[in-house]
This record gives C-alpha cells, structure tokens and sequence, in this order.
C-alpha cells in the first residue's frame, strides 16, 4: 500500500468507520508519517462540526455538581505517600494512596508508554501475535502499564495494556504453577477497594492472556494486582498478591 | 482555560463545562437517545478532561474538535456497549429531546449550527447517509454496507466524497466557528 491509499482512509478515520483491520493498518501507518498525521487532524476538525448537526440539549444541573464534588475529591486527596512492597502490607498500602500519586502515575505511563513500548523487545514480539492486542495498544490514548513480582511471584512478568473505554489485554508469563482448581484472578485497585477482575489459568509454559474490561471507576486512577483463587474467582482477596503495579516508576 | 484546567483550576473546569455542556449533551443525546446514559458519560468525558488536559496539544486542533472526538468516542463505546446488553431502546424510535438549550448559555450560536446545517442539506443522501450513520450511530464501513444493502466499495466513495464536499462547503468557517 502507497501513502496515497492511507490518505484515502484518513476522512473514514475521522469518522472511526474503518474496519478494525484496515483502522490498524493505517494507525501503524499514522506512527510513522507527520503528513498523515496532519491530515487527519484537520479531518477530525471537519468531523467534529457534524456535532452541531445535533440539536443543543440541556442536561440536569445534578450532573455540573456531581462532576465538581469528583473534582473537589480529588484536589483534597491526601498527598503521596511513600510505598512499601512488602506483600504483607500491599492491601492496606493501597488504601492511602492519594489521588495525587495516581495522577502522577497516570501521566508518567502515558509519557512513558512510547519508550516502555520501544525498550521492550520481548513484550513487542508477545504483542505482534495478537492482532487485538496491537490494535488496543495503537488506539489514541492507549497505556500499557507493568506489575512487578513479589515475593509470592517469583520471576513472574506482566503488562497490561488498555484504553480509554477500558477494553483491558493481560500478557503474562513466568507465572508459578497453581494447584487444581485454582486460577490467577485480576483486581482493580481503587482507593481502598480491590474490584474482583476475571481469572485465568496460565499454560504449561506459565504463559497467561487475559481480556478485561476495566470497570469505569478503576479507568483514571488504574492499578492492578493478580492473586490466586478459587478457579470460579473470589469476590474479595483470599491470598498474598502475586504481582501488582507499583507506584514507583522506572523507565 | 486548559491549561488553568491542567493547573488543577476547578473555576476553569466549571467554566469550560458552562460553555459545552449543551452541544456535548446535545451531541450524546443524539448517539444514545437516552438521558441518563448522555448524563453519565458527560460527566465521564469532563472528569477526563480534568485529568488528561494537559494532554491537548493546540498545534494540533481547537479545544472544539478535542472535547467534541472525546464526547463522540465515548459516547460511541457506550452505545457499543450498551448495544451488546441489548439496548432497550428500539432502534428508529429516537426520543426526541424537547429540552432544547437556552440559546444564552449555548455557546454555539444557531447561525453556526445553521452552516452546518446548510452543509448538510447540501450533501446529496447517498453522501449524507454514510456519514452520518458513521458519526452519530458508531457503525463501520462493512456494518453500513449490510445495513443499506449498498456495495462496501459503493459506501467507501459515498462517504469519502460526501467527507470531501462537507469540508469544502465549511471551509473557513472555523474560525467563526470557534472550532
């Protein structure tokens, strides 16, 4: 395919009417061309006027405040605190955790997520068997985030990549054999909750995948941490964690 | 006023949000057809914009288009994912919402909306058609070709076209726009 053929599909972009093959080809194609990515800013300008094809609505004075008290939330979250990685600990560590400290994550993951991407080979050639996964970590907004091992996880890795809608792809490996009947199962972390994740069982070689969806309270403030379960899944975390996603970040 | 958002300034959230609420609302209302999911993800896509906007980049559009790609995308993976808990609402049978803005507080003047419209109504339907099924119900290529029976390759130049046309029939208007 010719840089002209990828003009071409930049207004249907603008519009997010190409099919997932063809959007792909083209977002790969969007990493490594100014020109296009020009072109299709300026699309993405004259799709945005078709919002004022829709008619003006007023929507309930409820939702200004209840965006406001979030807001307010968060400005008076208490600031960061410093994190310890004793597995012991993590649970209740997670819980005084500042909106702050989430914030600065966020933004070191999304500047980071470029680099992290480039650095690690190992993760790339993992990513490329997966048309979905490439699909999810090109999408604009996408981060791809590690969980570290403790102790209990031995050489175990993990990375995570999801996108604004929370559409969520697992990759690990290393991960320590289980008993029968058990499974690795994910939980979202938020303030001092741990939300209850899908499971899975890793192949002979300690190789898992798994596709989420991150539920919209865990989508700004995401962290992760896998646990091992009931196969069926646990509503609440029944052992030590396994791998979860530290604060301090190392690119 | 971004950037006072990225400075962590509530006053400029909440001015930002006065001045969009009602064409993003009006915007949602017309992808979902439902009030209390338009509301919820207005409310998802402004507590967005207070964590991500240092994220805009002004080289490389209006705080317009920004807000507008971000309102449309979720809007969009809402109705995707309320369509996939089968959507209550029967398609073709858009609730028609009467709560129109108050003119004062709608940012967007009716003489802007008008271009838009008048663009529109320039657009032959074959053209119209794609575009706006793409746009405001969140559907590909291949779904509107099974949907309107038309040959996939037939919609592709339909919809690239009737793109090409509206972009020369709003050309220049941007700046009045405020895009």
């Amino acid at each position: 395919m010719v840089h002209e053929d990828y003009k071409e599909m930049i207004p249907a972009r603008a519009l997010s009417a190409l099919d997932a093959a063809e959007a792909q080809v083209l977002n790969e194609h969007l990493e490594n061309c100014a020109e296009c990515r020009q072109e299709l800013d300026e699309w993405q300008a004259t799709a945005a006027a078709l919002a004022l094809g829709a008619n003006s609505a007023e929507p309930s004075p409820r939702v200004r405040e209840r965006i406001l008290d979030e807001v307010r939330k968060e400005l008076e979250a208490p600031p960061v605190v410093p994190f310890r990685s004793s597995p012991r600990n993590l649970w209740s560590s997670f819980g005084s955790l500042g909106a702050m400290a989430a914030a600065v994550l966020f933004t070191a993951l999304l500047v980071g997520l470029v680099v992290l991407w480039r650095q690690n080979n190992a993760i790339r050639s993992e990513l490329t068997k997966s048309k979905e996964f490439v699909e999810l970590v090109t999408s604009p907004g996408a981060i791809v985030t590690e969980l570290k091992a403790t102790d209990a996880g031995g050489g175990a890795t993990a990375k995570i990549a999801y996108d604004q809608s929370g559409h969520a792809i697992l990759l690990a490996s290393k991960l320590p054999r289980i008993p029968q009947g058990k499974a690795y199962q994910l939980w979202f972390l938020v303030g001092d909750k741990a939300m209850p994740g899908k499971t899975f069982v890793p192949d002979s070689n300690g190789q898992g995948v798994l596709k989420e969806q991150v539920p919209s309270e865990a989508l700004y403030l995401a962290r992760f941490a896998i646990t091992v379960e009931p196969a069926a899944g646990s509503a609440t975390p029944t052992s030590p964690i396994y791998l979860y996603t530290p604060m301090s970040i190392t690119y | 006023m971004l950037k006072a958002i990225a400075g962590r300034d509530e006053a400029a959230l909440a001015q930002l949000y006065d001045r969009y609420r009602a064409i993003l609302f009006g915007l949602l209302m017309r992808i979902l057809n439902n009030r209390e999911e338009a509301e919820d993800v207005l409310q998802e896509v402004f507590l967005q914009v207070w964590r991500k906007a240092a994220d805009f980049d002004e080289s490389r559009g209006r705080p317009f288009t920004w807000l507008v790609t971000l309102a449309r995308s979720r809007g969009i993976d809402r109705l995707r994912s309320l369509a996939a808990r089968e959507r209550v609402a029967v398609a073709g049978a858009r609730e028609v919402s009467e709560d129109f803005s108050d003119a004062a507080t709608d940012a967007f003047k009716s003489e802007q909306r008008g271009l838009v419209s008048d663009a529109l109504a320039k657009l032959p339907d074959e053209q119209k058609g794609p575009i706006m099924l793409a746009y405001f119900d969140g559907l590909t290529q291949s779904e509107i070709a099974t949907r309107t029976g038309a040959p996939l390759g037939t919609v592709k130049t339909r919809m690239r076209t009737g793109m090409i046309r509206l972009r020369e029939l709003l050309a220049g208007q941007g700046e009045s726009f405020g895009f």
